[in-house]
C-alpha cells in the first residue's frame, strides 16, 4: 500500500530530524558553555571569535531544525487524518476534534445527529428534549467550533474527506501557528 | 428515515463517547527523547554515580541540554507539546484529582492538569539541581572538568590551587550552600518521580488507556 510506505518514509524522516536536533543541541549547550568560560578568561582572542561564530550557527541550526521538525509532523498528521477518514474513520475523527472544541456529551451527541442529517425536531423527538433546547445546543456547538451554521459545521468535516487537509486541525486559532 | 433513526441513534451513541482521546495517541520524538533521557541523567547523578564526578558533570550538562530543548519544543512543537496546551492551573489540578476520586475523568488533549503542575514541579527542580551545579562547578564545562580531573590524578594539584584563588572565601560559602541545595533538591526529585510514576498508575487505570505506550514507540494504532 502506497499510503503506507509514504508514512514509513515521513517516520524516518522525523526520527532523522529529531536525532539531528538532539545531538546539534547537545553541540550548542557545550559550545555555549564554553564560549562563555573563553568570554571571561580573553575575549579578544582569534579562538574566541571563531569559537562564538560556530556556537551562534549552531544556535541557529537548533532553530530551524526545530521549526523543520515541527512542520514534518504536522504534515504527517494532514496526512494521516485525510487517510483515516478515507479509511472509514470519519466517526472517530468527529470525535477527537469535538474533544478539541470541548463540547459537552450532550452537545457531542447532538452535534453527531445533526451531521447525520436529522433536523431539530427530529433530534428533540429522539432525545426526548425540548426543540428550544436542541436549538439553543446546535446554537453552541457552532460557536465552539466557529462556524456559521449548519452547512459550514458539516463542510468542516467534508473538507477532511477529501484530503485537502493541509491547514492546522481547528480553524478557530490560526494565530497559533 | 423513521426506519433509520434508530441505528443512526445508536451509531452516534457509539460513536460520541469511547473514541475521544486524552493525550495523544503517540508522543513526538523531542517529548520522549528529552523524557527518558533526562529521566536516566537523574537515574545515574542522583543514585549511581559519584557526586562531582567527570561522568556527574557530563550527565548533567546532557540534562541541561536535553532540558533546554524540551522549554524551546514547548513554544516551537505542535499543539500538544507546547506549554499552552497545558499551562499550570493549581485550581484545575485539585479539581481533577476530586474528579479522579468520583471516576468522572474530562479528557485532555495534552498533560491533565495535575499531571501538567507536575511536570512543571519536576522541571523546575530540575532547573534549580542545574544552576546549583553549575555554581559549585564555577560554570567548568565537562571538558574542563575532565582535564582537571585528569590533572589531580596525576598529582598535579595547581590546577586546584588555581580554582580555589578565583572563588576566593566568599565564592566558598555560596558553594556549599549551592551543595547543600543541589542534595536536597535531588533527594526531593526522587520522591516526585515516585508520584509522577504513581499518577501516571492511577491516571492509566481510571481512565482505562496506557498512558505509557504513548511515551514509549508503541500504541500507535491503538
Ligand atoms: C527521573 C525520572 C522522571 C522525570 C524527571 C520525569 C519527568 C516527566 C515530565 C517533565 C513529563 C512531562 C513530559 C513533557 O511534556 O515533556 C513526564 C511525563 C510522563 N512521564 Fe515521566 N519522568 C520521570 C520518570 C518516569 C518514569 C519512570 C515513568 C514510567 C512509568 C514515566 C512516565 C511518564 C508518562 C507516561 C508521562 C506522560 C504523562 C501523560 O500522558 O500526561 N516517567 N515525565
Ligand atoms: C539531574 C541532574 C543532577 C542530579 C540528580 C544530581 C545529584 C547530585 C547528588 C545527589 C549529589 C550528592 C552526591 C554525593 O554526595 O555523593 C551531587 C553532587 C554534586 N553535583 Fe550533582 N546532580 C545533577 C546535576 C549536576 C550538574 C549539572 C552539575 C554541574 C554542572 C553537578 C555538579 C555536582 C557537584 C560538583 C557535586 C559535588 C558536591 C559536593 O562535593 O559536595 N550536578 N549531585
Amino acid at each position: 500500500m502506497s499510503g503506507g510506505d509514504l508514512r514509513a518514509a515521513r517516520i524516518r524522516q522525523t526520527r532523522a530530524l529529531a536525532g539531528f536536533l538532539v545531538v546539534q543541541t547537545l553541540a550548542a549547550v557545550f559550545f555555549v558553555g564554553d564560549v562563555i568560560g573563553d568570554l571571561i578568561a580573553d575575549p579578544g582572542s582569534v579562538h574566541f571569535i571563531f569559537e562564538a561564530l560556530v556556537t551562534a550557527a549552531l544556535v541557529l541550526g537548533v532553530a530551524f531544525g526545530a521549526f523543520a521538525l515541527r512542520r514534518t509532523i504536522e504534515m504527517m498528521r494532514a496526512q494521516e487524518t485525510a487517510l483515516s477518514v478515507a479509511q472509514g474513520e470519519l466517526a472517530q475523527v468527529i470525535g477527537e476534534q469535538f474533544t478539541d472544541w470541548r463540547l459537552t456529551q450532550a452537545e457531542r451527541d447532538v452535534g453527531m445527529l445533526a451531521l447525520k442529517g436529522l433536523d431539530v425536531a427530529e433530534i428533540a423527538e429522539l432525545r426526548g428534549a425540548a426543540q428550544g433546547t436542541v436549538r439553543a445546543q446546535l446554537t453552541r456547538i457552532y460557536a465552539k467550533a466557529g462556524v456559521s451554521g449548519r452547512a459550514q459545521f458539516a463542510a468542516f468535516f467534508v473538507e477532511d474527506l477529501l484530503g485537502e487537509g493541509v491547514r492546522p486541525a481547528t480553524p478557530v486559532a490560526p494565530a497559533a501557528t | 428515515m423513521a426506519a433509520s433513526l434508530p441505528r443512526s441513534t445508536a451509531a452516534a451513541a457509539t460513536a460520541a463517547t469511547p473514541d475521544s482521546e486524552s493525550g495523544p495517541r503517540l508522543w513526538d520524538p523531542v517529548v520522549r527523547v528529552s523524557h527518558w533521557g533526562i529521566a536516566l541523567v537523574v537515574l545515574f547523578n542522583a543514585v549511581l554515580d559519584q557526586g562531582g564526578g567527570t561522568l556527574h558533570v557530563t550527565l548533567g550538562w546532557i540534562g541541561m541540554a536535553l532540558l533546554a530543548l524540551r522549554f524551546i519544543w514547548g513554544f516551537a512543537g505542535p499543539a500538544e507539546a507546547r506549554f499552552t496546551a497545558f499551562p499550570p492551573r493549581p485550581v484545575a489540578a485539585l479539581a481533577h484529582l476530586g474528579a479522579l476520586r468520583r471516576g468522572a475523568l474530562r479528557r485532555y488533549r495534552s498533560h491533565n492538569p495535575a499531571g501538567a503542575l507536575m511536570a512543571y514541579a519536576l522541571w523546575a527542580l530540575l532547573a534549580l539541581i542545574m544552576a546549583t551545579g553549575l555554581i559549585m562547578t564555577g560554570g567548568r564545562t565537562p571538558m574542563r572538568v575532565a582535564e582537571e580531573n585528569a590533572a589531580v590524578a596525576a598529582g598535579d594539584w595547581s590546577v586546584l590551587v588555581k580554582t580555589g584563588k578565583t572563588g576566593e572565601d566568599a565564592g566558598k560559602g555560596l558553594k556549599k550552600a549551592a551543595g547543600e541545595v543541589h542534595e536536597m533538591a535531588a533527594d526531593l526529585i526522587l520522591i516526585l518521580v515516585l508520584l509522577h510514576v504513581a499518577g501516571v498508575a492511577v491516571e492509566s487505570r481510571a481512565l482505562g488507556r496506557n498512558l505509557l505506550a504513548p511515551m514509549l514507540a508503541g500504541g500507535r494504532r491503538q
